[in-house]
């Protein structure tokens, strides 16, 4: 621990912290271009120099590259640094473009503050500047090569930190360009992350261009709600619309960055077809219009069918707020029909899930530290992408990868793959647990045997599972085999995959109530009349869409509280406009059981720019703010309890009755988020899965999830919509060549829903025997929902 | 029984006149005091209402009427509608004994030219000039406001300080004339003005009257740096205006006491009495306009000091000097 | 002395006032007679066009963010050539203060301000301008001024072809 002195003040650090770390401890920021928290220093842009006055080293040196010694004498402002700050900036603005006003970085560009702070006004230099040609890079990021000031960061960035391949730095000299070999869209999920790491202009958010600067935007802390990692996130919103969202810095989980989906999923909050009135019939009606609606009929039935006629459901979407309350509101309606996801595999798998015991449960920073990650039926990349991007930081760091999926699961980074299908996933997890026992084929066995050694002898692994491939019993199974795998002194941690952002939440607050299955058959029955859906979907949801249309059509009341144009806001009688997570403030509680609440970053309203048709804003004084009416799931159904609309007393009150949430409302938007204090127990009952018959001349079909076009509320951004791939089904090359299929051509697959035309993928890495097909929100693949057990289908040509 | 009536024919038209032309100069008296301070600042001064803008006072009262009247929330009601009233109310008693005029012969009748001569005509002027502060108090304080209620108690503090001088500057006077009366004490000036006599008396005077008018140099009452307008802070429309006019025939009314008192009343050659009279009145506005528009505000405890420690002492020293002269003369 | 001095100085300012009230007033009535403003008077704003005929405006948000009144909006867009521009752009005169902070911060010289006060209206609406009318059909103060012909960005001339820039790049050349 060297102890040293930065202008004029002591300050102990670790061993190996460097002089521009040791600075920032004691709050003294000395400017840096290069230098990044996360991917370390190389000394490229010069400009972070100090004088050392006395040490093992002494004069002008980069304060990036030299480790903090015992004794070290630092002086990081003293004239003759200062001086060469100064140049350093008037060399790097040599080739600058002089181009601010048009530059979307302006206002938050590293570049523009050191230039002002090193008094760098006029350009001396009178030679040519340097030109470069720009490359389209696809739908999310724009590239101005002329602004580059050869920090790497970029690369650093794209290459080392996520792995892409297909970005790079090319030429020589001043010549360095940061791009593509070849025009084309970047293809790494992760290459948003160059918008915040460039400290220049170079790459910025295409999606965002031109649109608004730092100073004008609204910002707050805040979560992404696409998948159930729980990123930390600062979205940016200006008249009326969510324009942005970049990374914000939790080092517990996403660290400094975040995926593509994360980060250009905002568009729903904006989407011109979401409902924003209160509806009664597809009648616009007022808010007051509306619950007295809803109430007359709950009354009704109630007194017609008793209060077990009415069904409530929420989602993982909600937040804990909205779930809390939907469980109040049911029992003061004396209904205990209510269920906190649509899909009963999710449902199970996530019960199971929220009772792993938390201190070993992995964060993503324990991911990032690990040294074995073994992840059965878990797509990092489709499930939760940024799990990829940690993986592939302990793999840096040497932690080896072992992959068991039937799915081509990709990383960014080599991993050892084994294709196993589903059915032996849960056996080869139990394998794990009870090696002795396990009927597994000798192939998994042997496989089996190495992994529990390895698992026993690694000082900090991680067990990482997926709820949809695994469903409940195999959860349960991963749960036990990484509790046989763990020793006292190095546990074997677990990470789960769950359907939502706010599953765990739902997962606790639904005790050993029924599934949303039983519900189904209530409804079926005619023994449920109403449904009040809280922003759950559960005609996309529920695995059988059959079925859960049926079901819906026989309700006298279908009510739905949402804040996207689902499948079920079509069809409901009652509806209600909620927020967005950007709009509102709320609580979710992550794949880890990590509480995080968000702030309200914009008011509900329709953005100016739809409202406006394009032009300017309107002429006249109004107070009526067009689209203004989506109020919070938790504020509304307060109102219906009839309880005044405070977050803070709500949180205290969640607080009060439910000691697992201790904490609630003490939690930092900008925090690290806080851990719930207890699981919950073990569900009794899991249903065994019923397998589908597969004839021995069919082909299983297994749906997953995929990076961008599978979640909700991202496939409704219009700017993801450019990177959702046309509909795909994938197949062995030994299926593939059986059926005589060729890749890249139409194909048709006829399924029990029905026959559809895909384009054949042929992946090596899967498992024989099983056609895989994403599930994409919006195109024929719309009505496969994962999770569910395999269907038996058949694939010839088109 | 046909005299009481033609005597009381004559005071209702004593009064009839002296309200009009009181009224109608005080509403000029705000046009010429804002054409004058113009003037001195290089300004137009009012000139869009009528010729010179003569219609001014005419346009101003016609606003202030249609103005919304509005009343303090948490005011004392009553008390606050009462206030401009005690203040407008005052000041026009006071008329009732000032003498304008030599007494007229008609119809072998002899018309005294003043509503009522008292004989204790200066007491009740004073009486009145004590109770105008009641106004003045009763308005800031009823306006719940404390700009209101600060400008009312600076209001009630000067005017109680400064009454003190201005009987003091007054005693060597009735000491000199030997009457109350004022219809005497313009009577005893026919050979000389008092101003002339007593001249110190004549400086304290002139002084007190301004600080009792709260005119510039003595405005802190309604100091408008500090206290947004004092005591009238909170009041709009006629009832500010009501304040605003009583401010004016006060000026009228203290014109009228230095006329009467130091400056020989109606007495002047060549000219009717009452032409005397109110070019006397019209030039001691001229002056008090002159003085505004001339000399800034004080601070509030120089003006205290100035009262008590200055004008008190040199009024008690100037009745002692006139009270051993008037007995060495016997 | 001093006394002779304070006796002085009490009686002398109204001798001063006194000799103005005979003076000619200085001011002017206003509607009647008229004022020349000096050129640089800071009357109501514009926005100018470069010597291409271009609007010169590039939407950067910088005069709104400098105005201290907060009476500028604006949306920028662009073009299908690659040029910045406000796609609206209002300013609110009701607010504006005429500081000219604005004209300092314009990057490129687009907002300027002319000699015309004569804004007063009872109908507020009226003095809230839109882009079309703020934008004048002329180049205003500095008019060889164009912000897109000294930017590297190749959006009025090539990348590369703007004074004082070398051609681009061939990035597949190793030749040093
Ligand atoms: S493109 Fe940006 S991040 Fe990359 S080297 Fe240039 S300035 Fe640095
Ligand atoms: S990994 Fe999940 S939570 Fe994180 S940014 Fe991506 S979609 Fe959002
Ligand atoms: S002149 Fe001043 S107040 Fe007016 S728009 Fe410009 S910056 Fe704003
Ligand atoms: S500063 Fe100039 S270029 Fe920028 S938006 Fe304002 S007028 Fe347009
Ligand atoms: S930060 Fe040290 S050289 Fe760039």
């Amino acid at each position: 621990m060297p102890t040293l002195i930065i202008d004029n003040l002591t300050v102990t650090v670790p061993e190996g912290t460097n002089i521009l770390e040791a600075a920032r401890q004691l709050g003294i920021e000395i400017p840096h271009f290069c230098h990044h928290e996360a991917l370390g220093s190389v000394g490229a842009c010069r400009l972070c120099a100090v004088e050392i006055l006395a040490g093992p080293v002494k004069g002008i040196q980069m304060s990036c590259m030299v480790p903090a010694k015992d004794d070290m004498v630092v002086d990081t402002c003293s004239a003759e640094v200062l001086a060469y700050r100064a140049q350093v900036i008037e060399w790097l603005m040599i080739n600058h473009p002089h181009d601010c006003p048009v530059c979307d970085e302006g206002g938050e560009c590293q570049l523009q503050d050191m230039t002002v702070a090193g008094g760098h006004g006029i350009r001396r230099y009178s030679g040519p500047k340097r030109t470069h040609q720009n490359q389209n890079l696809g739908p999310f990021i724009s590239h101005e090569m002329n602004r580059c000031i050869q920090c790497y960061r970029c690369v650093r960035t794209y290459q080392d930190y996520c792995g892409g391949t297909d970005f790079g730095v090319l030429g020589a000299r001043q010549r360095l360009y940061f791009g593509r070999f070849n025009d084309g869209p970047l293809e790494s999920p992760f290459a948003g992350n160059l918008v915040d790491v460039c400290p220049t202009g170079v790459f910025t958010d295409k999606t965002y261009r031109f649109k608004s600067r730092l100073w004008d935007l609204q910002e707050a802390p805040s979560i992404c709600p696409h998948c159930s990692l729980g990123c930390a996130v600062i979205p940016g919103a200006r008249y009326r619309e969510l324009q942005r969202r970049r990374a914000r810095t939790n080092k517990r989980t996403n660290g400094h960055f975040i995926c593509d989906r994360g980060r250009f999923g905002y568009g729903y909050v904006n989407h011109p077809d979401r409902p924003r009135h209160p509806l009664v019939g597809h009648r616009r009606v007022t808010w007051q219009e509306g619950l007295a609606a809803l109430q007359n009929k709950l009354q009704e039935l109630g007194e017609l069918f008793g209060a077990g006629s009415i069904g409530l459901l929420s989602s993982s979407r909600a937040t804990l707020e909205t779930q809390f309350l939907t469980k109040r509101w049911a029992t003061s309606l004396g209904s205990d029909q209510v269920c906190f996801e649509a899909h009963p595999v999710r449902d199970q798998g996530a019960r199971v899930a929220a009772s792993q015991p938390l201190d070993r449960s992995a964060s993503l920073e324990d991911v990032r530290n690990c040294d074995l990650a073994v992840l059965i039926g878990a797509d990092p990349l489709s499930e939760a992408p940024m799990l990829a991007l940690a993986l592939r930081q302990a793999a840096r760091r040497g932690a080896r990868i072992v992959v068991a999926d039937p799915r081509p699961v990709v990383l960014p980074m080599a991993c050892e793959r084994h294709a196993v299908s589903t059915d032996k996933l849960a056996r080869l997890l139990r394998g794990l647990s009870r090696p002795q026992q396990s009927a597994l084929p000798a192939s998994l066995e042997e496989l089996g045997g190495s992994l529990s050694q390895a698992l026993l002898s690694a000082r900090s692994p991680v067990l990482i599972g997926g709820t949809d491939l695994l469903g409940p019993q195999g959860i349960l199974a991963l749960l036990e085999a990484a509790e046989a795998c763990s020793q006292p002194e190095h546990p074997c941690r677990t990470m789960l995959l769950l359907g939502g952002p706010n599953s765990f939440g739902g997962a606790l607050l639904s005790a050993d109530g029924p599934g949303f299955d039983s519900l189904l058959e209530g409804m079926e029955q005619g023994r449920i009349k109403a449904l009040l859906c809280f922003e759950a979907d559960p005609l996309a949801d529920f695995p059988d869409r059959k079925r859960i249309r049926a079901a819906l059509s026989r309700l006298d009341l279908l009510a739905v509280f949402d804040c996207a144009a689902t499948a079920t806001v079509q069809e409901a009688d009652l509806f209600f406009p909620t927020t967005a997570v950007e709009e509102s403030t709320g609580t979710l509680i992550n794949n880890e059981g990590r509480m995080q609440t968000f702030e309200q970053v914009l008011s509900a309203g329709t953005p100016i720019a739809e409202s406006a048709g394009g032009s300017h804003p309107p002429r006249f004084f109004t107070r009526d703010i067009p689209g203004t009416d989506p109020q919070p799931a938790w504020g509304t159904l307060g109102a219906l309890m009839g309880r005044c609309a405070d977050l803070g007393a709500l949180r205290r009150e969640i607080e009060k009755a439910d000691a697992r949430f201790a904490g609630l409302s003490l939690l930092d938007a900008n925090g690290e988020g806080r851990r719930i204090a207890i699981p919950r127990s073990r569900p009794v009952a899991l249903q065994p899965a019923v397998a589908n018959a597969v004839a021995p001349d069919q082909l299983s079909l297994l749906v997953t999830e995929t990076l961008f076009g599978s979640e909700l509320l991202s496939s409704l951004s219009p700017c993801l919509q450019e990177a959702i791939p046309a509909p795909f089904v994938m197949l062995h090359p030994q299926d593939a060549m059986r059926l005589k299929l060729e890749e890249g051509k139409k194909v048709t697959l006829a399924t029990p829903l029905g026959d559809l035309t895909l384009i054949l993928r042929i992946q090596q890495d899967m498992v024989p025997g099983v056609a895989i097909v994403p599930r994409l929100r919006g195109t024929a693949l719309e009505s496969l929902v994962p999770g569910s057990e395999p269907l038996p289908c058949r694939i010839e040509k088109a | 029984m046909n005299d009481v009536l033609l005597t009381i024919i004559l005071i209702v038209i004593k009064l009839g006149l002296v309200l009009g032309t009181v009224l109608s100069l005080a509403a000029y008296m705000v046009l010429a005091e804002r054409k004058v301070l113009a003037r001195m600042q290089m300004r137009h001064g009012p000139n869009r209402v009528g010729p010179f803008g003569l219609l001014q006072p005419l346009a101003d009262l016609i606003k202030l009427l249609c103005k919304e009247d509005l009343i303090p929330e948490r005011a004392d009601r009553w008390v606050f509608m009462l206030a401009p009233a005690i203040s407008v109310g005052t000041a026009l008693l006071a008329f009732a004994v000032i003498p304008f005029g030599a007494p007229l012969q008609i119809f072998g009748r002899t018309i005294e030219l003043v509503i009522c001569d008292l004989n204790i005509g200066l007491l009740y002027l004073f009486a009145l000039s004590s109770l105008a502060v009641y106004g003045v108090a009763l308005g800031g304080w009823a306006s719940q406001s404390k700009f209101a209620l600060l400008g009312g108690l600076r209001a009630m503090a000067q005017m109680i300080s400064y009454e003190l001088a201005l009987g003091l500057a007054i005693v060597p006077v009735v000491m000199a004339s030997k009457s109350f009366s004022l219809t005497a004490i313009v009577a005893s000036q026919q050979s000389l003005p008092n101003a002339l006599r007593h001249p110190l008396a004549f400086l304290i005077f002139v002084i007190a009257i301004m600080a009792e008018s709260k005119r510039t140099p003595f405005d802190m009452p309604e100091a408008e740096n500090e206290l947004v307008a004092g005591y009238h802070t909170e009041y709009s429309g006629m009832r500010f205006g009501m304040f605003f006019v009583g401010e004016y025939v006060n000026l009228i009314v203290l014109g009228s006491m230095l006329t009467v008192l130091f400056l020989g009343g109606w007495h002047g050659p060549f000219l009717p009495s009452v032409g005397w009279f109110l070019i006397k009145i019209l030039a001691v506005a001229f002056f008090f306009i002159w003085v505004r528009g001339t000399v800034p505000r004080l601070r509030y405890d120089q003006l205290m000091a100035f009262g008590w420690k200055i004008l008190v002492p040199l009024g008690l020293l100037n009745i002692l000097v006139t009270a051993v002269w008037l007995l060495w003369r016997g | 002395m001093s006394l002779w001095r304070d006796i002085k100085g009490t009686i002398q300012p109204f001798w001063v006032t006194l000799r103005y009230l005979f003076c000619r007033p200085v001011t002017i009535c206003y509607p009647e007679q008229k004022q020349t403003p000096a050129p640089r008077y800071r009357g109501r704003l514009i926005l100018t066009r470069d010597p291409d005929g271009e609007e010169r405006c590039v939407a950067c948000y910088l005069c709104s963010a400098a105005c201290p009144v907060d009476c500028i909006s604006m949306q920028a867009t662009e073009r299908e050539d690659g040029r910045r521009y406000a796609a609206w752009f209002r300013i609110n005169f009701s607010r504006c203060i005429f500081c000219g902070l604005c004209t300092e911060a314009c990057p490129t010289l687009a907002i300027q301000m002319t000699a015309d006060y004569e804004l007063a209206t009872r109908e507020l609406l009226q003095v809230v301008y839109e882009k079309d009318e703020l934008l004048i059909d002329g180049c205003g103060k500095n008019a060889q001024y164009n912000f897109y012909r000294l930017a590297g960005i190749g959006v009025a001339a090539p990348r590369g072809a703007n004074p004082g820039e070398s051609p681009p790049e061939d990035i597949k050349s190793n030749l040093p």
